[in-house]
């Protein structure tokens, strides 16, 4: 899996209280109970931890989580 | 008005300074040690920076790691208390008449820390970070509606709003969805989480908070002639209602009833009670009189008794004014301090067990009694006495009255 994913996994982890091994690439936010509002507050962090710009309409409650890394991976500008 | 009504209290939930869950808190209760009152560490730096907390819960067990994150701890202390409600009740929620449950809790000022963050967010990161959470962990209906979220039950849901009568105003109109036939079953009570700087400086500011002693454990000192001060609490509690038939026939043990509820305003000023105590008293007289109960049957007084020096006189007199020297009189915020809006729900869980088990808890801190008190205050330890008659009176800012009569079951 990408750093993108792990960084993701990480937040969701660290904002709703979701343990590791509840977290997998093909679950979709949806399945985590990650509800429209939750997904506001997870692209908040987001935004921070990646330091991107997140529109509205990048991410969806239907999403997996693999999906949803590879929009982020888009944005992300590479470091170097 | 179509003659008496006794609500049955099937079921209690206590989330208090003095414990998590009922037994724990009451048995602090009877203790009467004022040992609550601690340092919090988000008040570090404002001039009164203790309370009594709720110590040691953990929102992810209390509520479900799924669920914490999305409800500010106002709501989270609520649906901890409703969930051992239930349990205590042994309703089966999942073959329950659903559209026949309602909630009505009380509340003073909602998700208080979620909005103080979230302010705090606002003006330093900017509009665009503000969490989407903000509005649904702040609005004062909330807590309502999760534990409503929380069992399914899908009747009439809200939160009264009464200052620190809220706990007390609630209940009484809990009672009523029973009495009109709305509700087969009502989950009621209070629950209040504002030990944040912004409230708390407010009281403070007021001069309504008693300053640190030298042992914070005695800060809170009802009826105390020494009485400074009111200290702020957090918690919440939660009484599940049915009608008493119903509540024998489906084989429930009943604590106590819930047979008198009254109300009225002071129409005053806004944060000093009425010197006369004439709200109050016509709000005591009204619960008396809903319940059909005459003034000299009252064997035992469950005050509001913040330990501030106004409260604690006029509620005396008129104390001692309607119902005269007999009742047994104590005020558990000595142990508990004042958990504003959850106060009337928790006292009237105190006042249930009170009258279940015959046995009225201390005022805790009272070492000299004020001698314009003239009541029997219990004091030091634990009293035994037979109580068929208790009243619970609760005194909101505002001049808000409300006072519940609850008896042997």
């Amino acid at each position: 899996m990408s750093s993108v994913y792990d960084r993701l996994a990480k937040i969701i982890m660290d904002v709703m209280h979701l343990e590791e091994h509840e977290i997998q690439p093909t679950l979709t936010f949806n399945d985590l109970e990650v509800d429209s509002l939750g997904l506001v507050e997870l692209i908040l962090v987001a935004q921070k931890e990646y330091g991107i710009s997140i529109a509205d309409d990048d991410l969806h409650a239907n999403l997996t989580l693999e999906q949803a890394a590879a929009v982020l991976e888009t944005k992300v500008v590479p470091a170097r | 008005m179509t003659g008496t009504f006794d609500a049955a209290v099937t079921g209690l939930g206590m989330v208090t300074a003095a414990g998590i869950g009922t037994a724990a808190s009451w048995e602090r209760i009877v203790a009467g040690a004022g040992t609550a009152a601690a340092d919090i560490s988000a008040l570090a730096g404002t001039p009164v920076d203790f309370g009594c907390p709720v110590a040691d819960f953990d929102p992810l067990v209390m509520v479900g790691r799924r669920q914490a994150w999305r409800l500010d701890r106002s709501s989270q202390l609520a649906v901890a208390a409703a969930r051992e409600a239930l349990q205590d009740a042994g309703l089966d929620t999942s073959s329950w008449d659903a559209a026949r449950v309602g909630v009505v809790l009380g509340n003073f000022v909602g998700g208080a820390a979620t909005w103080e963050k979230q302010h705090k967010v606002l003006l330093s990161e900017g509009a665009t970070e503000v969490s989407p959470m903000l509005v649904p962990m702040l609005s004062i209906n909330m807590s309502a509606g999760y534990v409503a979220m929380e069992c399914g039950a899908r009747g009439p849901n809200f939160v009264a709003a009464t200052a620190c009568a809220s706990g007390t105003t609630a209940i009484g109109l809990a009672r009523e969805l029973l009495r009109a036939g709305t509700c087969d079953v009502v989950l009621t009570g209070g629950t209040e989480a504002c030990l944040v700087p912004s409230i708390i400086s407010g009281f403070s500011q007021m001069g309504a908070l008693a300053p640190r002693p030298a042992d914070i454990g005695t800060a809170s000192r009802p009826f105390d002639v020494a009485r400074n001060g009111f200290v702020p609490a957090e918690g919440a509690a939660v009484l599940v209602l049915e009608r008493p038939a119903a509540a024998s026939a489906r084989g429930a043990t009943v604590r106590a009833f819930v047979s008198g509820y009254g109300a009225s305003a002071d129409a005053h000023h806004a944060t000093a009670p009425d010197p006369d105590g004439a709200g109050a008293e016509s709000a005591l007289r009204a619960a008396l009189a809903d319940a059909g109960r005459d003034p000299t049957m009252v064997d035992h007084v469950n005050a509001h008794g913040t330990s501030t020096p106004l409260n604690d006189v006029a509620e005396a007199r008129m104390i001692r004014r309607v119902l005269g020297g007999r009742p047994v009189v104590t005020s558990v915020k000595g142990t508990l301090g004042h958990a504003l809006g959850a106060a009337g729900a928790i006292e009237a869980a105190a006042t249930v067990l009170t009258v279940q088990h015959s046995l009225v808890p201390p005022t805790a801190n009272l070492d000299s009694q004020d001698p314009a008190i003239d009541l029997d205050v219990v004091t030091k330890s634990a009293r035994q006495s037979a109580v068929e008659v208790a009243v619970s009176n609760s005194f909101g800012f505002g001049g808000q009255n409300a006072v519940l009569v609850i008896t042997r079951a």
